[in-house]
């Protein structure tokens, strides 16, 4: 099962894409995704109820966030209500060691996105601020990271012993689905896709050439 | 083939890829007509001396380009929006390409939803975005 776990709506600020037409662009595309996670900016959406797209385009549509460190941008998998109230996702300055012991302590699980990139990149700041504790799983391939981005993305999670996924990263319509990560079991709900990632068994893959 | 009317729109259809004359030349002179007749815009050294990695094209004419596609592809569309998202600065000198899909119709409305992607030689995007455009029914 490939998802494409990293995606923005017109929720995102930046972004330009509503989920109906990412689902119709799925299907007429043959876009080969089984579904994807919304990652919104800075926040997490608990109001919006995709289930009925969902089932009328045979996709999985699960809901994270993508919140903002010193280290850069990180991916949150598995958002309770009890998590946003534990620290503030609208914030652009949160500790990396913070997210994601307390995105584990909450069950979660947190994953450094496009740390190839300068500035939003963790590996941009490792230099200066050290190995963050608690990493276990960075994202790998970004669809919207350049080739020489993703290669420091691999090989630093490859001498850190990071776990790697994949994301398009798309705020557009058309970008969705150029990176995913494949799952060897089948994922329904956002618990199913915790687990995946806590069991460690996937593979980032990428469609971008 | 040109678009003249909504029904020659398909879903997913590529809009013809549009070349940009990003010249430091075209980008400077669009720079003095506005009123932003600033070094960034035209002088690649004074740019570099403000931090940038040079001149750079103004962004409304990067969105000028963008309507122009659109129309080259459809004369007769009425741009509703351009909405974008600079990403990074498109530099002048530098070889870009826009290039443009359709990603929803909305035949009630009569309008087309495109995205947009202008992209330089290194196939970075620079500027994205949607456009929503009327067409004749």
């Amino acid at each position: 099962m490939i998802l494409d776990l990293h995606t923005h709506s017109i929720k995102s600020d930046d972004g330009r894409a509503k989920v109906e037409n990412y689902c119709k662009w799925v299907r007429s595309k043959d876009v080969p995704i089984d579904g994807f996670v919304l990652t919104e900016h800075r926040q997490h959406d608990f109001e919006s109820d995709y289930s009925a797209l969902a089932e009328q385009h045979d996709l999985v549509i699960l809901k994270g966030s993508e919140v903002e460190t010193e280290y850069g941008h990180v991916l949150v998998f598995g958002v309770t209500e009890a998590l946003t109230e534990a620290f503030d996702f609208s914030r652009i300055d949160l500790p990396l060691e913070m997210v994601l012991e307390t995105s584990e302590a909450h069950g979660a699980v947190a994953v450094p996105c496009h740390p190839g990139r300068p500035r939003v990149g963790m590996f941009a700041h490792t230099e200066e601020l050290g190995i963050p504790q608690g990493v276990k799983i960075v994202e790998i391939y970004n669809g919207g990271s350049r080739d020489n981005e993703d290669k420091i993305a691999i090989d630093n999670a490859d001498e850190l012993g990071y776990l790697g996924i994949g994301g398009s990263d798309s705020h557009i319509v058309s970008h969705i689905g150029r990176c995913a990560t494949a799952f060897r079991q089948d994922i329904k709900t956002m618990d199913d896709l915790v687990g995946a990632l806590k069991s460690g068994e996937f593979e980032a893959v990428t469609f971008k050439h | 083939m040109p678009i003249n009317t909504l029904s020659d729109v398909e879903f997913g259809e590529d809009l013809p890829t549009f070349v940009p004359d990003t010249s430091l030349a075209t980008g400077a002179n669009f720079a003095k007509l506005v009123g932003w007749d600033g070094p960034r815009f035209t002088d690649h050294e004074a740019a570099k001396k403000e931090g940038l990695a040079g001149a750079m094209i103004p962004g409304i004419l990067s969105q000028g380009y963008l309507i122009a596609m659109i129309h080259n592809w459809a004369p007769p569309a009425e741009i509703i929006t351009v909405d974008t998202v600079f990403r990074a600065p498109v530099m002048a000198d530098d070889a870009h390409t826009i290039t443009g899909v359709v990603t929803d119709i909305d035949e009630d409305a009569g309008t087309v939803e495109i995205d947009l992607t202008v992209s330089n030689e290194k196939s970075e995007t620079r500027v994205f975005g949607t456009a929503t455009v009327r067409l004749p029914t």
